[in-house]
């Protein structure tokens, strides 16, 4: 297995990991912990590909990484913000019991 | 190769544990030893400043930002949790398995015939710098407003939670 194959089979359990957590658990917080995971895992494969793939590409998978890497930051914050702001009226970050919304 | 064959059983088994754990912090703290492994791993392959970068914002920030997330909010009920993991376990499963099965039947036919294994490609700063201050300047400007309204409005949440403090609820 070349280091490329490693690393981008890497990627996709991390992937597969994240996908499983944000389906899987039921706290807000918890589902951002899987997102993040699968934020890290196209990083990687951007990183995988500067460092093994051709080399015509350049600096374009480290500069991708950076703006996703600044992007993700404020994802994490945004969603916690919002989520801090559900905790306030719902007392709960249980997904289940945030159904007001439901028809 | 070595070391990526000891790491990356490592970052695994880590990302498994945040997935899996009932407890959320322990959940929380998982990821961040995760992240770590990952900014390891970028170090190792050579590109340190990615790897630094991921130290301070993933590790530094966004990993410290869920913990403490989880200790200002009420966790939610464990033994639940634990009570109705085999069926959405079954579930996650089911749905992950196909797109698992995707990606490594992409990387498995889409991969170029010889990747350079060789030295790593330099990652000099300054060719960063100018290639984000001239070609990607609208990207980076792009970036800072969206950095600056998550500040402005994470800003206005924590004043409206100051404002109008409600009392915690009983039990």
């Amino acid at each position: 297995m070349t280091p490329l194959a490693l690393l981008l089979t890497l990627s996709a359990l991390l992937f597969s990991l994240g996908l499983l957590a944000v389906l899987t658990r039921r706290n807000v917080i918890l589902i951002l912990v899987g997102i993040e995971l699968m934020l890290n895992a196209a990083n990687l494969n951007f990183i995988a590909f500067w460092r093994y793939g051709p080399p015509e590409a350049g600096l374009t998978g480290p500069v991708f990484v950076l703006f996703s890497i600044a992007i993700a930051a404020a994802e994490a914050a945004a969603g916690l913000a919002i989520v801090l702001m559900v905790f306030r009226h719902t007392r709960s970050t249980d997904l289940n019991r945030l159904d007001s919304l439901h028809g | 190769m070595i070391p990526l064959l000891l790491i990356t059983p490592l970052i695994l088994l880590a990302a498994l544990g945040a997935v899996w754990k009932a407890r959320p912090v322990h959940a929380a703290l998982l990821l961040a030893l995760s992240l770590s492994l990952i900014g390891g791993l970028y170090l190792m392959i050579g590109a340190e400043f990615i790897g630094l970068v991921q130290f301070m914002v993933y590790v530094g920030g966004v990993a410290i930002l869920i913990v403490f997330s989880l200790l200002i909010t009420r966790p939610g009920d464990e033994a639940e949790e634990v009570a109705r993991r085999p069926r959405s376990v079954a579930t996650g499963i089911a749905c992950v398995v196909p797109v698992l099965g995707m990606l490594l039947y992409a990387f498995s036919k889409g991969l170029p015939e010889q990747g350079s294994e060789g030295a790593a490609p330099s990652l000099p700063i300054k060719d960063l710098g100018d290639r984000l201050f001239t070609y990607d300047l609208p990207a980076v400007l792009a970036v800072a407003v969206l950095l600056t309204a998550v500040l402005i409005g994470a800003a206005l949440f924590a004043r409206n939670f100051d404002k109008n403090p409600e009392p915690p609820a009983d039990s």
